[in-house]
């Protein structure tokens, strides 16, 4: 007989279009985890930082489906504004320094090659989770 | 695997999404029609899948390949327990994006299965 306390999670956050967040972001997470594990596997030398940032976007996502699933507020706003800051980051510096970045991530350019959907989903996720903030929590 | 009949099924992936964004924005539930949709595409799926390994030896990239390959067949059932769960219209709005993201699968596939991997 809980009330939905922070161990339970808030079930607004994972309900209705949160379940459709909680889709995407763990299609993601497959995508970014495969990708960072073939790179780093078949040829980690080639562009070792780019391959890293391969894998860390991929456990942000992984901790963000994990995070949208359970209704986990917080680790979910944090994760979302670390995916923001990286996409942002590792877009600009992909554009003004490309030589770093010889092959893609799932964050280069802004994440062109997925669509730009790494650019619009922390945003979306973000919205999404602040505009469901439980009254005086 | 067939460029063709993968073709297809990108096709009828997308005619899948669409149907689920139609049914969400109906705000209906999932009911039978995306149901049997879901299962005809997994079935095509598979079929595709078998292929693909029968002449698997063609593909250079082949961790990435069998990857997504295992990704397409999972994908599928996973929208119907999703569909079922939630019973809103949000369960069509999951089953849309697991449609899209096989269709962008299936075309991955076929683009290393091709050697035109850009």
């Amino acid at each position: 007989m809980t009330d939905g306390g922070p161990a339970r999670g808030d079930a607004a956050v994972r309900s209705g279009p949160g379940r459709v967040l909680v889709a995407v972001y763990g299609v993601f997470a497959l995508a970014a985890t495969s990708r960072a594990g073939v790179q780093i596997a078949t040829k980690f030398a080639e562009a070792p930082l780019a391959y890293l940032l391969s894998a860390f976007a991929a456990v942000v996502y992984i901790v963000l489906t994990l995070a949208l699933a359970r209704g986990s507020r917080r680790v979910a706003l944090v994760a979302c504004a670390i995916e923001l800051a990286g996409v942002l980051i590792v877009g600009t510096l992909s554009l003004a320094d490309p030589a770093a970045f010889p092959h893609a991530t799932v964050w280069s350019r802004y994440g062109s090659g997925y669509g730009f959907v790494p650019l619009v989903l922390p945003v979306i996720g973000l919205f999404w989770l602040i505009r469901h903030r439980k009254p005086a929590s | 695997m067939t460029s063709a009949y993968s073709s297809w099924l990108i096709g009828g992936a997308l005619l899948v999404a669409l149907v689920g964004v139609v049914t969400a924005i109906r705000d209906r539930p999932m009911g039978p029609v995306l149901l049997a949709a879901l299962a005809l595409l997994e079935v095509a799926l598979l079929v595709q899948a078998g292929m693909a390994v029968a002449a698997i030896g063609r593909v250079e990239e082949k961790a990435t390949f069998i990857g997504y390959l295992a990704g397409t067949i999972v994908i599928p059932p996973a929208a119907v327990w999703w569909g079922r769960a939630e019973r809103t219209r949000w369960g069509p709005g999951v089953i849309a994006v697991a449609a899209f993201t096989v269709a962008v699968m299936t075309g991955r596939l076929l683009q290393i299965w091709n050697g035109t991997t850009p």
